[in-house]
């Protein structure tokens, strides 16, 4: 991989290589601005009989070469770097989620300390999270090691003791696991990775208990002390070890490695690293979110701080059943305003599993299994917050004024007031017939509250800036602006509770081409056009009890941006609580989705 | 009969009066009918209280024909009443002076199954006193089954009661009981958590009171709970006491829970000592103990007096996470200021069942909470009553203030 200088790149092919389909796209220059111009798309090949990622790779780049009118594979089936003639592109870039990604298991001492920052760590470097094994996970020895034997991860991640604290348990995970030998997925040459990010003290005596079965690498203490974690190091080492190890297992991708300009990430990790540096950049509060077919991952970025949660059993095909398992039928049915055969829903489900590419073919199926997305977002973004803590073990510092409001350490650091920016993408956000069944969803799982922008990624280009970022994050920035999100509008929702139909907003909107005022009433929902380039100003006054981001009841002045849909006034109260009388609940939807235009 | 005065016959009175004819003999007709002593009260009637432990005679009588409301001055001020048992020569003075107008008087100071005679006497401005009335016939004060000054009391006991009973048996059913959360009881496994992942101990130190104390009670309550976490994360716990009785149980209470939670094997006795007596010797040893070891954790469950301070100002020097927990109001700014988490009071003593989380103390805990809602809502309801009653003068407002003061709330009530 050669270091390039950002100026003289000006043609940029990015790969997402996923476990169905290998995603590329072409970024160019245009008018002095980096702008997403092409995209094509072909089936992975990392499976037999073609057990080699690269072809896939080498057609969907053949196929955006052939909208663009620009050769990008030569004769011999590489990719032409630099550019030259018109032909070719300057930096190629890759993530990868073939194969199931990367599958890891954490370890720790403490499960809600050492071992959740472990957790972190991984979920943060993209990595799906088997299990975690700490010594109060209140499982015997004999059970942790038996589980250990059962996992096939791609790479074990131990923490545990702070610098200097506690060496004896951290020995005692490593004899768990050293005994355990655990078998990697990939290949019995492989020796399986192992990241050790604990005391320091305890390195030694953690290196000798293993031995020469285990690539183990030492790397400084994820939780140095109980009030800071240091991420940082444990998360290059599991994205370095990623490369050496697993991805170089995985057929054709010691080939790819060697085409990249700059490491191949896991996808999810890419997206929480473009997440990260536009709200970073920004200086906003940003919450992504990809539903697939067996799992969902919610990113989140508040105040600085990123967290990754991936939810395993909340999907659309593969999960569906979990899904309605989990919320319940009546949960989902909720957000139906037609009449629906609870056992067809069922086998609907059932076949949604068994054959998850199929798509809604009719009016009915959209409006199911949109609500059925509704609950699944609803349960991950739950997770989310349960897991987007603050750290736990720290001393707290108090005054007599907290006599009657002392919280606990471990408190969930998303706040929805706080939230500037929703993302939504993957197949049921992404190809939605209407933007507003897409606003509506994240409306009603999400439930943002104040003022939050909504946004989609419409052909899921997040992995490919996220890499993008990390060798050129201006251009990751201005693609990520210009083209990767399609904005939805804003949604404005004041947050408290009243009685239906009484005012709990008063508003004023002005610019672009809207000049209204009037009230809100608690229960409705009010849908504005505001153009995606237009802004408007608008002064709220919410009523007593209500909160739109300056304070219960404080007036609050601000600029909106427009989108697709437009400016959304959400007058149903934080939390969302749909009336639980099934008449009164399908009266109000009705409502709801008239107002919005969802469906025809 | 100490609150009676054997009564003397009327020549002592009628003496003065006799004295003061002949030394005024030219005063007026007028000045003379004054003098003259009243006309006597009649049909004196003495009868058992009802609804009362038999210690009370209720007496009543007609007024004197010279007490009328009209009559100015008053020709009688007050009515003298006598007591004796059965079988005694003299009458005693009861004490308390029914005033001028009064047909009864409740005589509370009796003997359940004694037999009393009373009499009644007009008094006048000028101390003379009428001929006596008297009752013929004994009456025996007897004990009811009811004593009806204290239904209201029976009633809230009963409602307490009943709810304590109907909140044990909805948790015995399974059905959730819904218990606020207290900060400073879920912040247990966090503060082991910390003693574990930075390899010190735990301290725990359990007042400075004797196990006749009941914070120091419930801080071995807590104590049982801290040391079964503290063995489930293999973390190690420190137990300095200031009484060797408390040193006893502190020691059964750890090495129970340590069975409890599979690990007997790491209970080490040494580490819950007795240290002294006094109170900053004690004090001196503990803190010595936190400056040399410097625990993680440190927990201060029981009664403590000026002692607080010391030891929470040195824990958090140490950097360790705190939880405090005690019922002396004095001592409870310094904790809260120093300390992580501090247990207030009732929440100190709701940790038994908030821990355990067994139907029976659940329960209760729930049960005293509806008397605690009762008594603070029948206050608040007296509170507004009475300042009502003060701003508008309005007199059933008075008379439901002096029924709910003397009646639910004060006398036989709420507090009795």
């Amino acid at each position: 991989m050669t270091k390039l200088n950002p100026d003289n790149i000006n043609v940029i092919l990015a790969t997402d290589c996923g476990s169905t389909t290998t995603k590329a796209i072409l970024i160019e220059k245009v008018d002095g601005h980096y702008r997403q111009t092409f995209r094509g798309e072909a089936p992975t090949t990392v499976e037999e009989p073609a057990a080699d990622v690269t072809i896939g790779v080498v057609n969907a780049v053949t196929e955006v070469g052939e909208l663009a009118g620009r050769r990008l594979v030569d004769d011999d089936g590489h990719i032409i770097r630099p550019t030259s003639n018109g032909d070719g592109c300057d930096i190629y870039i890759s993530t990868s989620s073939a194969g199931g990604g990367l599958q890891m298991m954490v370890a720790g001492v403490v499960r809600e300390m050492t071992a959740a920052s472990a957790k972190r760590a991984a979920l943060g470097a993209g990595a799906i999270v088997m299990d975690v094994i700490a010594s109060n996970d209140r499982r015997l020895p004999h059970q942790q090691i038996q589980r250990i034997r059962e996992l096939r991860p791609d790479m074990i991640l131990v923490s545990g003791g702070t610098d200097g604290g506690n060496a004896t348990k951290v020995v005692e995970i490593a004899e768990l696991i050293a005994p355990a030998k655990p078998q990697p997925r990939f290949g019995s040459e492989y020796r399986m990775p192992l990241i050790y990010a604990g005391n320091k003290d305890a390195a030694p005596l953690v290196e000798k208990v293993f031995d020469d079965s285990v690539e183990l690498s030492v790397v400084p203490n994820l939780r140095p002390v109980l009030e800071r974690e240091n991420l940082g190091p444990a998360r290059d080492a599991i994205h370095d070890l990623f490369l050496e190890h697993v991805m170089a297992h995985a057929p054709g991708y010691n080939k790819l490695i060697e085409w990249t300009d700059a490491p191949i990430m896991p996808t999810p990790g890419a997206v929480g690293n473009i997440l990260q540096t536009i709200a970073e950049r920004q200086g906003i509060n940003a919450v992504g979110v990809d539903i697939g077919g067996a799992t969902t991952d919610v990113f989140s970025v508040f105040n600085g701080t990123f967290n990754r949660t991936v939810s395993a059993n909340l999907g659309m095909s593969y999960s569906i059943s979990n899904v309605c398992a989990e919320a319940a039928m009546p949960n989902i049915l909720r957000w139906v305003h037609i009449d629906m055969d609870e056992r067809e829903l069922r086998n609907r489900v059932k076949n949604k599993m068994i054959r998850p590419t199929t798509i809604p073919q009719t009016l009915d199926a959209l409006v199911f299994e949109q609500a059925i997305a509704r609950e699944a977002l609803r349960l991950a973004y739950k997770q989310h917050k349960e897991f987007a803590t603050t750290l736990k073990g720290v001393q707290q510092q108090r005054t007599v004024g907290d006599t009657f409001s002392q919280e606990l350490g471990g408190q969930t650091i998303v706040d929805n007031m706080q939230l500037d920016l929703l993302v939504g993408s993957g197949g049921v956000l992404s190809h939605a017939p209407r933007m507003q069944q897409t606003a509506a969803m994240l409306i009603d799982a999400f439930q943002p509250e104040g003022i939050t922008m909504l946004a989609k990624d419409s052909i899921f280009m997040m992995p490919h800036l996220g890499v993008l970022s990390q060798v050129h994050p201006q251009a990751a920035l201005e693609v990520f602006e210009r083209d990767c999100l399609v904005y939805l509008g804003t949604c404005i929702a004041p947050k408290g509770a009243g009685k239906s139909g009484k005012p709990c907003l008063s508003y004023q909107i002005s610019g672009g081409s809207l000049n209204e005022s009037g009230e809100l009433a608690f229960g409705d929902l009010k849908l504005f056009p505001l153009a995606p380039e237009e802004t408007a100003s608008v002064t709220l006054e919410p009523s007593r009890g209500f909160d739109v981001g300056a304070g219960a009841g404080k007036p609050l002045t601000a600029d909106v941006k427009g989108g697709t849909v437009g400016l959304i006034l959400d007058g149903r109260g934080r939390p969302l609580a749909p009336p639980t009388n099934a008449a009164e609940c399908r009266e109000a939807v009705t409502s709801w989705i008239g107002e919005l235009d969802l469906y025809p | 009969m100490q609150h009676a005065q054997a009564e003397k016959e009327q020549p002592m009175v009628r003496r003065p009066i006799l004295a003061f004819m002949l030394v005024f003999p030219l005063v007026s007709s007028a000045t003379s009918v004054l003098a003259d002593p009243p006309r006597p009260p009649a049909n004196l009637v003495a009868s058992d209280a009802k609804g009362d432990v038999g210690k009370k005679v209720d007496l009543s009588w007609d007024l004197s024909p010279d007490d009328t409301a009209e009559a100015k001055p008053r020709r009688v001020i007050a009515y003298h009443l006598f007591r004796k048992e059965a079988g005694e020569a003299e009458f005693a003075k009861l004490k308390g002076e029914p005033t001028y107008q009064s047909t009864s008087f409740t005589d509370e100071n009796c003997e359940r199954g004694k037999q009393y005679l009373y009499r009644i006497r007009a008094v006048a401005p000028g101390n003379e006193l009428s001929t006596a009335v008297e009752t013929t016939e004994a009456v025996i004060p007897e004990m009811e089954y009811f004593v009806f000054s204290r239904v209201w009391y029976g009633i809230i006991l009963l409602a307490v009661c009943g709810s304590v009973t109907f909140f044990i048996e909805v948790a015995r059913s399974g059905r959730e009981l819904k218990i606020r959360k207290i900060a400073g009881l879920e912040a247990i496994d966090e503060a082991v958590g910390r003693a574990t992942e930075m390899g010190r101990p735990c301290l725990f130190v359990p007042g400075i009171l004797d196990i006749n104390d009941i914070q120091t009670i419930a801080g071995l309550t807590v104590l049982s709970h801290v040391a079964q976490v503290a063995a489930e994360y293999d973390a190690q716990i420190e137990v300095p006491t200031c009484r060797s009785l408390v040193m006893a149980t502190a020691r059964e209470t750890v090495e129970s829970s340590y069975l409890a939670a599979g690990r007997p094997d790491a209970y080490n006795e040494d580490n819950i000592y007795y240290v002294t007596d006094e109170q900053f010797g004690y004090v001196a040893s503990v803190t010595g103990t936190m400056v040399r070891e410097e625990p993680a954790a440190c927990f201060y469950m029981g009664a403590f007096f000026a002692e607080s301070l010391i030891l929470a100002e040195t824990g958090n020097s140490i950097g360790a996470i705190q939880v405090a927990g005690t019922a002396m109001p004095s001592q409870l700014p310094f904790f809260v200021a120093a300390c992580d988490y501090t247990l207030i009071g009732e929440e100190f003593f709701a940790a038994s069942a908030y821990l355990s989380g067994e139907p029976h103390q659940l329960g209760s805990l729930k049960g005293q909470d509806v008397g605690k809602v009762i008594g603070v809502t029948l206050l608040l309801i007296g509170c507004l009553m009475a300042t009502l009653y003060s701003v508008t003068g309005n007199e059933t407002i008075g008379t439901l203030v002096s029924f709910l003061t003397n009646n639910v709330l004060g006398g036989g009530g709420f507090l009795p």
